[in-house]
């Protein structure tokens, strides 16, 4: 017979996870519906879409509920369900001139091509707390009849090309990132492709990547200087994959992404200081901040990723789950690498008694534990 | 017929936290890592039902490789009841159909956080670690990329230096768990963190050990019977845990690892499972205190015992090969800019220009050639501009040459161009072949780093692991370029820039170098200052074999120093000779100039 241990552990997991559910699923308060959460929580479904790296509003939407809301534990809880699934196919790659506008801005242009088109946006709606105490009675928006939209209006053609056609674009394209680095097979370190610098952001942490991008331009180590936005647009794109039989691209779906192109000056010694540069982001669902960012430290990591920290940041420190895991597990018992830290004290002072250090004037360490 | 979705549907339906696809990734990730025992494995981490830091890497490497068949052990801290190795438990066999339990006598696989478990572990067991950073070098290096060089050249004085540092600083290694060991005599490994208690239980084990780290992404791995060293100096004694006269407050045990026991003192097993088994009699006490590394209790005696048993320093026998010259310069020549040799003509001092008029790239050298024999200082001696830093880079290495070639006597008997050589060799042949004396010492010199430190930095590079001789080898330098011994443990941020450079000339001296390379070394410094450095200078070198070759503007200094002299101007040797002819009869108009400058 041998030894069998307590149990305790296990109980007290139990109780908590009891407590959970009663508190969260049987609230006196009416369940919420997975429609309802898409339907009146779209951007916080669409920021675990992008975060989750996984494009299902049902699925992101269920997570929020079970994550009471917070969205990086939902972001956890969709990338973890996605550990479970196999890999059945690989889409095509998506052409994002053939995406639907939902909304499109030029900030550059006074007349684009195409239209400056709003959508669905609360960025001129004054900031005012609306309490209202029930639900708005149906009636008071009024139905519009949908606009007549040409070609051009739903499918315009992108700054880049107007850009490009004015001779005012430097070339950036290279032949050695052919196939986009897929970082959640391959980890990504650097020196790595632009492929799985973009790759990272767009699964980046929303608040983390803003934050960086930030840091970016008012941070002592600052790489983004002239910050222009080209165009970012939200809109609709379809999913095609090859038909395992016959071999040729079958389209699944459409989903929703948001694209943003930014300009920065070029001014280096080695650079083309008569045009411009253009950087790139996408991200699933409609999340303009995570594009934005992503597009200007897209050009910030071509410029200077490698001459400082840059690459490593946007590579190894702006994964939501990573850095929140590493966080969290500070909550775990560390009572055996403690008692090791504290022996170290003691043996120092053993060592001091016995006349043999520490030294008068003690440089600063050489390294750290980490 | 079976559609698509029907397969769908049925993958869904299986209870698994990890698809089949993804464990045969992390399998072959495994036996890569057994295959080369403590190199970090990079993998496709996938997310887990726990946070990244809560266990994920050494959850995923664990359902890689159980079985319906297995046993699994889960211990946090050595416990089996603790909430985070329960949970993890509870998750592996539920979602793996395999048995559980906390014997380790009965358990297969057994996966742990910060420790291995009392019991004797044999080749039944596979014990698999959850690694929250699994990069020894990060506490000495915080670039990613600059570690990866690091481990591919076994370039390790880094490390090194830290602990020579942390023995100067506290007179003790202070680094608690996780202690870094070096695996089959090739890789430095970061161990778990587990105490340093269980470290000797790595060494010629005849368990699996596979390390997790899902956040990091990496596997790695101690296959059974390898050799794993904690990284210590040979004469100072590596130590684990203790305090006098520590017993279990259960069980009375004094042989294992124990933690404190809370806020009434005393202290306990850490192991619950050795502690039960203790006190119900039912384990080989005898056999385990065989296995505890009490020969490695802290002691204070041990770690200055070294001091007395060093061996005299001895500099290395050089084998020159047949060759008259420990130092040959052939046709160096470097162009900024396009064209490469096609922009050289109508460059030169006879054109007055060293910027091509076909290309405008700038030909800061063109067809340099020199040689310096063991004993002899050549000079190389322009204005600011004139390329002799360019050429000296060329050789250093620091500047990629567009022609020529550099060829070392000692290396491969002064057969090989060194230009050709990777970059990892090249900058190996800085370790012991080559040293240099930079114009400012921030560039050959840690300026954090103490006096002896950066001397230990070249010494332990080129492989010494006595910190006691360290420490004598540094004091002789320190002596001999006459830094005070009692600034020795001093960091060099703390040092005149005369004194400074002292410093960096007595590491460029550590390994006695056959060819030693001097950039402006006393350009900079206060004139008194210089004067000294210079005296110093021209000491060493008559009293050593050494082929040094001496950059300056300045023709007093390459007087003081040198026996011969290359005079350069826009790129180009303009003449060449005795260095006393050269600075009492100067043919060239240019090298008129330099010499009436110095005797200004």
């Amino acid at each position: 017979m041998g030894y069998s241990g307590a149990r305790g552990g296990l109980e007290a997991i139990l109780a908590a996870e009891d407590l959970v559910r009663r508190a969260r699923d049987h609230a006196p308060a009416p369940w919420a519906s997975t429609e309802q959460i898409t339907a009146r929580f779209r951007l916080a479904v669409d920021r675990v879409m992008g975060e989750g790296g996984l494009y299902h509003e049902p699925t992101a939407a269920a997570a929020l509920r079970q994550a009471e809301g917070d969205p990086l534990e939902a972001s956890h809880l969709v990338r973890a369900h996605r550990s479970t699934l196999p890999r059945l196919a690989v889409s095509e790659p998506v052409d994002p001139d053939e995406m639907t506008v939902l909304r499109r801005i030029v900030p550059a242009f006074r007349e684009p091509d195409g239209p400056q088109l709003l959508g669905r946006t609360t960025d001129y709606t004054g900031r005012l707390l609306e309490q209202p105490d029930g639900p708005p009675e149906p009636g008071t928006v009024q139905d519009r009849p949908a606009r007549e939209r040409s070609e051009e209006h739903r499918r315009p053609r992108r700054f880049l090309d107007l850009l490009r056609k004015l001779d005012l674009v430097a070339d950036q394209r290279r032949g050695d990132d052919p196939e986009p680095v897929d970082i959640t097979r391959k980890p990504a370190r650097p020196p790595a492709p632009r492929s799985a610098v973009l790759a990272s952001m767009a699964r980046a942490e929303t608040g983390g990547l803003v934050s960086l991008w930030y840091r970016s331009i008012l941070g002592p180590d600052g790489d983004v200087h002239e910050v222009t936005l080209g165009e970012v647009r939200h809109g609709r794109v379809p999913l095609r994959v090859r038909h395992p039989h016959t071999g040729n691209p079958v389209t699944l779906g459409e989903f929703r992404v948001t694209e943003a192109e930014a300009i920065e000056n070029l001014d280096g010694a080695d650079e083309d200081r008569t045009r411009l540069d253009v950087g790139y982001g996408l991200c699933f669902g409609h999340n303009e901040r995570k594009a934005i960012a992503m597009s200007n430290l897209d050009i910030a990591n071509r410029r200077f990723g490698r001459k400082g920290p840059l690459e490593q940041l946007l590579l190894l420190t702006v994964d939501g789950l990573d850095s929140a895991g590493f966080l969290e597990h500070l909550k775990l018992p560390h009572y055996v690498t403690f008692r090791s830290i504290v022996e170290r004290k003691q043996a120092m002072r053993v060592a001091a008694e016995a006349g043999e250090g520490p030294a008068e004037r003690p440089a600063d360490p050489a390294g750290k534990e980490c | 017929m079976t559609s698509t979705m029907d397969l769908v549907d049925e993958l869904e339906r299986e209870q698994g936290i990890l698809d089949e696809g993804a464990k045969r990734e992390i399998r072959r990730a495994v036996l890569t890592a057994v295959c080369v025992p403590g190199y970090q494995v990079p993998f496709g981490s996938r997310e887990m039902p726990v946070a990244r830091g809560w266990g994920s890497g050494g959850l995923q490497v664990t359902l890689a490789v159980i079985g319906p068949g297995d046993t699994v052990k889960v211990i946090d801290q050595g416990d089996d009841a603790g909430v985070n190795a329960t949970n993890l438990r509870r998750m592996i066999a539920s979602t793996t159909g395999c048995a559980e339990s906390a014997d380790t006598r009965e358990a297969t696989v057994i996966q742990t956080r910060h420790r291995i478990p009392e019991e004797k572990l044999g080749d039944e067991h596979v014990l698999v670690y959850q690694v929250p950073v699994p990069e020894p070098l990060r506490g000495v290096e915080k670039s990613v990329a600059e570690c990866a060089r690091m481990h591919a050249e076994d370039d390790y004085s880094k490390i090194w230096v830290s602990l020579y540092e942390d023995l100067v600083r506290n007179g003790v290694i202070t680094r608690g768990s996780g202690y870094p060991v070096l695996v089959g005599g090739r890789f430095v490994m970061a161990s778990s963190p587990i105490p340093r208690w269980d470290v000797p239980r790595l060494h010629q084990c005849e368990h699996l050990n596979l390390f997790g780290a899902g956040r990091e992404k990496k596997i790695y791995a101690v296959p059974p019977h390898t050799d794993v060293r904690p990284l210590a100096f040979d004469d100072v004694p590596f130590e684990v845990e203790h305090a006098p006269g520590a017993r279990c407050r259960l069980c009375g045990s004094d042989d294992v690892f124990l933690v404190e026991a809370g806020a009434d003192g005393g202290y306990l097993c850490s192991d619950t499972e050795w502690c039960s088994r203790v006190r119900d009699r039912d384990a080989d006490v005898a056999g385990h205190r065989e296995r505890a590394p009490l020969h490695l209790l802290p002691d204070p005696r041990t770690r200055m015992a070294g001091a007395a048993t060093i061996e005299p320093y001895v500099a290395p026998a050089r084998v020159s090969g047949e060759q008259e010259w420990s130092l040959r310069v052939s046709g160096i020549g470097k162009v900024h800019g396009r064209g490469g040799a096609g922009a050289v003509p109508g460059t030169g001092p006879e054109n007055g220009t060293a910027i091509s008029p076909a290309t405008g790239a700038i030909v800061a050298a063109w067809d340099v050639s020199f040689d310096v024999a063991p004993g002899e200082a050549l000079g190389v001696i322009g204005e600011s501009g004139s390329g002799k830093s360019t050429v000296l880079g060329c050789v250093i290495g620091d500047v990629d040459a567009t022609a020529g070639q550099v060829h070392l006597a000692a290396v491969d008997g002064g057969r090989t161009d060194v230009l050709r050589l990777p970059a990892d060799e090249r900058r190996r042949l800085r370790i012991a072949e080559m040293a240099v004396v930079h114009q400012d010492p921030a560039a050959g010199l840690d300026l954090g780093v103490t006096a002896g430190g950066n001397i230990a930095e070249r010494l332990t590079a080129a492989g010494w692991r006595g910190y006691h001789a360290i420490r004598r080898r540094a004091a002789e330098l320190l002596d001999r370029v006459e830094v005070p011994l009692s600034r020795m443990d001093d960091p060099v941020r703390t040092f005149s820039g005369g004194m400074r450079q002292r410093v960096q000339i007595a590491k460029a001296l550590a390994t006695d170098p056959p060819v030693l390379l001097l950039d402006e070394p006393t350009t900079g410094l206060d004139a008194s200052v210089a004067a000294g450095v210079l005296d110093l200078l021209r000491g060493l070198l008559a009293e050593r074999d050494v082929a040094a070759v001496v950059v300056s503007h300045d023709f007093a200094v390459i007087e003081a120093l040198t026996d011969r002299t290359v005079v350069m101007q826009l790129g180009r040797v303009v003449e060449r000779g005795l260095t006393d002819q050269l600075f009492h009869d100067p043919h060239h108009p240019y090298t008129q100039r330099l010499v009436a400058a110095a005797r200004r």
